[in-house]
Formats: structure tokens, sequence, C-alpha cells
């Protein structure tokens, strides 16, 4: 049943996420009184560029084309061994830890940095250098959120960190967990280059961070790309809820029926996830770019508090 | 109750995992937040509007000392706390100082802001390990709010060092005060009410001289700074 279970819970990433993305912007649009596209855009966008062909660069080497590919395997990797729809570790589960995950999505990262700077486009390598200035700062913070995750569950498992908060409310209201909570969802908007860092809907090329490394992409590599980043919004969105917010409401891994719930929970959940994020969206600006680093700053400040109230509560 | 026995600490009651330790806890991890916030930002009006966030949680953990104590006492100084320090210090600040001056940006730091922030976490990191578990014994709410006041009052001093313009010295001072406060309801919650209600009285005393003092001195310089004082003399 794990098998099947593992099948689902990877089809349920790949095939939600454009979902996902759609009801976000939509719900965005909306809370800014406008129409907006329709929630299965990301879908029709997906199907245009999927039949049409690739434009590229004369100067692009092969690592220009194999990028949109490393990058999804990645995400697709990091879906197989966190907690998505089911309470118990699914067969894959044990290929990575909490650390292992962020790792192949540092990879995924860093494959689209080298396509960016590959073309030699001055778009892409500001795009790479501002992303990578980010992740030096986002890293150490996500590690710090990591131990925060240790101090409670005694271990780098994103499991056994669900089931440290799951099964004792003393547990979820530490101070440890709920600043790493904090941290965590700050991460999570930087990550994905949400609104405080950059501007997801932005087409201004002088001031875009994520999307300016993906300009030179077109066609089925294009649709490649996006598809990863919005699996990587609904990854982090769904580690986000599942393990430190709402660790409850997953499926049992020994049966179909507990699984197919778990699907239903975790949408649920992102419901609640994406009202967040849209709320933050309409209600933030995006910071200058130098002030990116007291907002990161902040988070390595909460999850760092948070480690020092464990040392001392002794968990 | 007329014996001469001193009356139980809260530290011998008052342990992590019962709710109102719990609620303690996160209360006093909030006000160190708030100090935090007050030390990374540039605004006198967010000064203000951090302070008086900070001591109506202040008042909010002495409100859930006294529910647990059944203290009428901390009951009323929960009252005044929220009344004095969440409110009325807050509104004469602003109302006297902020607005009367037209202050909006801090702009006399000695250090940068993100520098500022880490080394105030140093010093939080630093006041965890000074009191070291042990200091009090194990499993009390204590343990964790009294590291976290001294935390408090560290920021507070970093607060004061850092800035030098007169009014975020000010408030720099008031967090110093509530660390104290918030150390002393998490650990001698026997303290006398008359002795805390005469610290109020004198909080509030001096928070008048220095709206007077500063009104006087502001128009003609804005800082009380030595190295500046140093200056003029030669």
């Amino acid at each position: 049943m794990g098998d099947v279970l593992q099948v689902i819970q990877s089809a349920v990433v790949l095939l939600a996420a454009p979902l996902y993305a759609g009801v976000l912007s939509r719900a965005e649009a909306v809370v800014q009184c406008k129409r907006g596209p329709s929630v299965l855009q990301p879908y029709l966008d997906l199907r245009k560029l999927l039949r049409k062909g690739s434009a590229t660069s004369d100067q692009a080497s092969w690592i220009f084309h194999a990028a949109p590919f490393v990058a999804f395997a990645c995400y697709l990797t990091v879906s197989a061994i966190v907690p998505i729809i089911t309470d118990e570790p699914l067969p894959l589960a044990f290929l990575a830890d909490l650390i292992g995950g962020a790792f192949v999505l540092s990879l995924a990262s860093f494959a689209i940095s080298l396509a960016a700077l590959d073309t030699a486009s001055p778009l892409g390598g500001l795009g790479a250098s501002r992303t990578t200035w980010l992740g030096s700062f986002a890293e150490p913070a996500l590690i710090l959120v990591f131990f925060t995750v240790g101090a409670l569950s005694r271990s780098d498992n994103p499991y056994l960190e669900n089931h440290a908060i799951a099964h004792s409310g003393a547990a979820y209201v530490l101070p440890t967990h709920l600043l790493g909570a904090v941290a965590f969802f700050m991460l999570v908007l930087a990550e994905n280059g949400r609104i405080p860092i950059d501007n997801p809907s932005g087409t201004i090329e002088i001031s875009m961070i994520e999307e300016s490394r993906v300009l030179e992409y077109s066609g089925r590599e294009y649709a490649l790309v996006k598809w990863g980043s919005w699996m990587k919004l609904f990854l982090l969105s769904a580690i986000f809820m599942n393990v430190f917010v709402i660790p409850w409401g997953l499926g049992d891994a020994t049966s179909l029926a507990g699984g197919l719930l778990g699907i239903l929970a975790l949408f649920g959940k992102l419901a609640v996830c994406g009202l967040l994020i849209v709320i933050i969206d309409s209600s933030f600006a995006k910071l200058r770019f130098f002030r990116i680093a007291e907002y990161l700053g902040a988070a390595f400040l909460l999850a760092l508090i948070g480690i020092a109230t464990s040392y001392v509560l002794g968990t | 109750m007329t014996t001469l026995t001193l009356p139980p600490a809260v530290v011998e009651s008052l342990s992590a995992s019962s709710p109102e330790g719990v609620l303690l806890d996160i209360a006093a991890v909030l006000i160190l937040l708030c100090a935090f916030a007050c030390l990374g930002s540039k605004l006198f009006d967010r000064y203000v509007i951090y302070y008086g966030a900070q001591s109506i949680l202040l008042s909010f953990a002495a409100a859930v000392v006294a529910l647990h104590q059944h203290d009428a006492g901390l009951w009323a100084l929960a009252v005044l706390t929220f009344a004095i320090k969440g409110i009325g210090i807050p509104y004469g600040t602003r109302h006297f100082l902020i607005d009367r001056f037209a202050l909006k940006r801090d702009v006399a730091l000695s250090t940068g802001l993100s520098s500022s922030l880490i080394f105030g976490a140093f010093l939080t990191a630093f006041a965890f390990l000074a009191i070291r578990p042990g200091t009090v014994s194990s499993g009390l709410v204590a343990e964790a709010v009294l590291p976290i006041s001294t935390a408090v009052i560290l920021l507070g001093a970093l607060c004061m060092v850092v800035r030098r313009h007169t009014i975020a010295q000010l408030i720099g001072w008031l967090i110093i005060e509530n660390g104290v406060f918030l150390g002393a309801i998490a650990t001698v919650a026997t303290f006398p009410f008359i002795v805390e209600a005469g610290v109020f009285l004198d909080l509030v005393a001096a928070v008048l001289i220095m709206i007077a003092f500063v009104s006087g001195l502001a128009r003609q310089l804005a800082e009380a700074s030595a190295p500046e004082l140093r200056q003029l003399s030669e």
C-alpha cells in the first residue's frame, strides 16, 4: 500500500501545484478588487508552452538545456520524502532528512543559477548573483530552523517533528516551536520570491530576482521551469502546514482511503496557508534590495532565540 | 495567613508545563521580541508602539501570575501596568515629545541596525548562558523567564548605548525597567505591593521630569551625548 501512496503523493504535488498557484493569483486579484485570471490558468499556460518549440541563444551549452530537467527532478525527489498526505513515512521517505531535502532544493536553485549564467545574458547573471546572495543569508537561518526542530523532536526528520508536536500540546506551544514556525514561514516567502522579497508577478527586469534567472527560457523548457517553481511553492507550503502549523489530519499510511482523506485535509490546510500568503502579498510592499538582509536576519534571530529558549528549558 | 513565614514564591509553584507557565513563557518571549523590534527600528513612532506592546504583554504576564497566586495586589499591579505603561507613557511620549517636535526618523545611531541586532543576539545568548540551568530548579517557568528578563535588561541598555537621541534613550531606559519588572514577577511575586507601587510612581515622575527636561532642551540640541559635549569644549 505504501508504494501506491508514494506514487499518489508525488502525483498530488505534480498535478495540484499549478492549481495552488492559480488559486493564489486569483485570490490576490479578488483581494485587490480585480477579476483576475481563472484558477485553471496555470494549466492552460502549461498546455500552451508544452506545445511550443524553444528558441535558445546560440551561446547556450548543454547546461542550459539540462537545468530545467535537473530542477524538476529535484522537486519531484523532495515530494517523495516529506510528509504531504500521510503521517507515517512512505517507502522513499528515508532517502533524506530535512537537511537532505534542503540540499536537494538548493541543488535545483544551483542548476537554474548555472543556466542563467550560461547564456551570458546580463539579466540572467544579475538574477543568479542576487539569488545566490539571498541564499547565503537564507541558508543559515534555515539550518537554525532545523535546529529548533531538532531541539523538539531530537531528530531532523520531518515525520518525527510532526509526531512530537501533534501528540503534545505542551510541545506545540513551546516558544522554540512557535518561533521556529514563524522563522520558517519567513523563509518560505523568501525562497519562493513572494512579496516582501520579490514580486512574483513582477515584469520589471531591473528589480526582479527569481524571474530574471529564467528570462531566456521559452517553450517546453520554460514550462518545466514554471512547473518546478509552482511545485516548490506547493511543497514548502505543505511542509510548513504539516510539520509546523497543523500537524493533525494527515492520512494513515496503511490504507488507500486514509491517504485520500489526507489529500482533502491537505487542500484545506493549503487554503489556510494560501490565505496567509495572499494577505501578506496584498498588505506589504516589496523590500528594498539591501533591506532583505535585515528581513532574513530577523528570521535568523527568531530561530536563534527559539534555540536559546530550548537550551534552558531542556526539552 | 497570619504566620510570619514568607508565602511561596512563584518559582516554587509555577511549573513550565502548567497552562499558566506556558502563557507566561510565551508572553516573556514576545516581550523579548518587542525589545528586539525596538532595537531594530529607526522611527520614533515605532519605538513607542513597541514599548507600549511590550508593556501590555507585561501586564498580561502579571495578570497570569496574579491568577495563579490569587493575589489582589498583583491584579492591581497588572491593571496599573496596563494603564500607565501600556497606554499612559506611550501616549504621553507621543503627544508631548514626538508629535510636538515632529520627530520622524532617528538618525543619531552609533552603529548600523544590523550590527546592533547581531550584538543584541549575542547579549541574549550571553543572558541564557549566564543564568545557567541550575540557578533556578529545573522544570519551572522561571528557568526560562529569568534569562529572558535579563536579556531584555541588556537589550534596553544596548538601546541606550547605540542611540544618541534623548527620547530614544528614554525608551531604552523604560525597556530596562520592563525587564526588571518581568524578572520580579517571575521570581518573587511576593514583592510587597507598596514597593512596586512606589517604583511605579517614581517611574511616572521620572518620565514627567524627562518630558519637561527634553522639552526645554530639544529646541537647542536634540542629543545629550557625551562625545558631542566634549567637542563643544574644544
